[in-house]
């Protein structure tokens, strides 16, 4: 039996399939989902019918924010759902249906046009009492000297430009405190690190800004876009989405994308 | 080197104006140092013709795309880059996959995020649940906002056969379809009417004989702005 395997048997660890999006909003900004089934057009058992869909939509503190009970008339017609601001701006929600076999799209519009993206099949992780507990002790412990536990790890490009940035929408996707250390690097030199405290089932929409300047010397409208190394790593499941920025940095209209 | 190394042939757009940098390897791991084999770029103009070929250097991390194409492929518009990857399955046990990060260059519109098309992968004794149809794809759009015009972008990356490809339009009830035949190497952008009999655009399908390299595209009026590029869905995952 491997280390993790271990782990998440002594910590009492289950993960529940679960279908979610990102959402974002801003004053200058409407979040909408675009729900439908389409892709389960031809595929029988999936395809017939009218298709009723949960969604559950969390804040930034993981506090459920909203409920939508959704019908979509058929396999094919899309329904748009917009998602009304909650604190803290952003989080993600869940979507659930029982014959949902399609993937969604969440957008993000200034009112004139949107960008769009889908969204992610993967799963919660639900930790018992005990384990939680641990977690949090431990956990607590590492955040005092800047670290976290490095159950999980991701590597994310960063891009960093006079007009234009990502940055990156972070998703706690587990019912514990997740403790995410995220680490910045330019050509093999440490930027600075930060420690995200994100509660369970909270989101943190984390500025690259906060790692270092754009490039110098590189005047708006030029190109000269850096692209820096980001490491994360969370004591429970998390993952992330990129947020790209434009000239108006975190003011401007904004696009969300799943990474891999 | 092993002898089962496998193959990922992936393509892009690159239009003039935008910086456009591609992760050459996704989620780079610093410890392990994961590398392709090898991987060579060429691009093509919209009928095919080979503008450039460069081989990359595989422990590049990513790659400046308006850096290598904008001084060959002045004049040409949109131009298709494909990237002819080999790797090992020691080296990535799951498919690698390219990312890109494309933004007009001093624009207010964000920048945007996206999977590179990889329009044929792996080996037969790798290609798994690939063996799927992979050549009728959908999208759907969004009712409104309304100031911004919607195409497909679709390339042929087959080296020796043409083939020709169906876009269909859905407005309400109506279907509006178009084909578009594409000689090896060739690209074409299809623009998708944002509304027909007063019924806006709803969803697109595309189909071919064989999978082409697709994206959805969006761009904002007037400015022209890329602020959709993105893969259709495929009917059968």
């Amino acid at each position: 039996m491997g280390l993790r395997k271990l782990a998440k048997r002594v910590l009492g660890v289950q993960r529940q399939p679960t279908y979610y999006l990102p959402w974002l909003t801003r004053p200058h900004l409407q979040c909408a989902l675009v729900l439908s089934n389409v892709e389960s057009r031809f595929k029988v058992g999936y395809n017939r019918g009218s298709f009723p869909v949960s969604v559950v939509q969390y804040d930034a503190q993981g506090a459920v924010a909203g409920r939508h009970e959704v019908t979509l008339p058929d396999a094919v017609e899309a329904v748009e759902l917009p998602l009304p601001p909650a604190p803290g701006g952003c989080g993600f929600a869940t979507v659930s249906g029982e014959r949902i076999n399609s993937d969604l799209y969440v957008t993000l519009s200034d009112g004139l046009a949107y960008t769009a993206t889908h969204g992610r099949g993967e799963f919660i992780e639900r930790y018992a009492l005990p384990g939680r507990l641990l977690l949090a002790m431990v956990g607590g412990l590492l955040g005092l000297v800047g670290r976290a536990i490095p159950a999980f790890v991701r590597h994310q490009y960063a891009y960093v430009g006079p007009d234009s940035r990502s940055h990156l929408l972070v998703m706690n996707l587990s019912n514990v405190t997740n403790r995410v250390r995220v680490v910045a690097s330019r050509e093999g030199r440490v930027l600075g690190a930060r420690l995200l405290r994100l509660a369970p089932m909270g989101s943190t929409l984390l500025d690259i800004g906060t790692f270092g300047s754009a490039p110098g010397g590189s005047a708006p409208g030029s190109a000269g876009t850096e692209v820096w190394r980001l490491r994360l790593e969370g004591a429970a499941w998390f993952n992330l989405y990129v947020v790209g920025a434009g000239a108006r940095n975190l003011e401007g209209p904004l696009s969300l994308m799943h990474v891999k | 080197m092993s002898n089962s190394v496998s193959a990922l042939l992936s393509a892009t757009f690159y239009e003039p104006g935008y910086e456009h940098l591609v992760e050459l390897v996704h989620q780079r791991d610093p410890e392990a140092r994961r590398r392709l084999s090898s991987l060579d770029l060429s691009a093509y103009g919209p009928d095919g013709k080979l503008l450039l070929e460069h081989a990359l250097d595989t422990r590049d991390e990513t790659l400046d795309l308006g850096a290598l194409l904008a001084p060959t492929t002045r004049g040409h518009g949109r131009v298709m880059a494909v990237f002819d990857a080999r790797y090992e399955e020691d080296a990535f046990p799951y498919r690698p996959h390219h990312y890109a990060y494309v933004h007009r260059t001093g624009s207010a519109t964000p920048a945007l995020y996206y999977a590179v098309s990889a329009a044929l992968g792996g080996v037969p004794d790798r290609i798994g649940d690939m063996s799927r149809l992979n050549n009728f794809d959908t999208y759907v759009f969004r009712r409104g906002p309304h100031a911004a015009r919607y195409s497909v972008m679709l390339g042929n990356v087959g080296r020796f056969a043409p083939t020709e490809a169906q876009v269909f339009a859905y407005y309400g009830a109506e279907r509006v379809e178009e084909t578009v035949f594409l000689g090896p190497r060739a690209h074409a952008e299809v623009a998708l009417a944002p509304e027909r009999g007063g019924q806006p655009l709803t969803r697109v399908e595309t189909k071919s004989l064989f999978r082409l390299a697709g994206y959805v595209v969006g761009r904002r009026e007037p400015s022209g702005d890329l602020v959709l590029f993105d893969h259709l869905f495929t009917f059968f995952k």
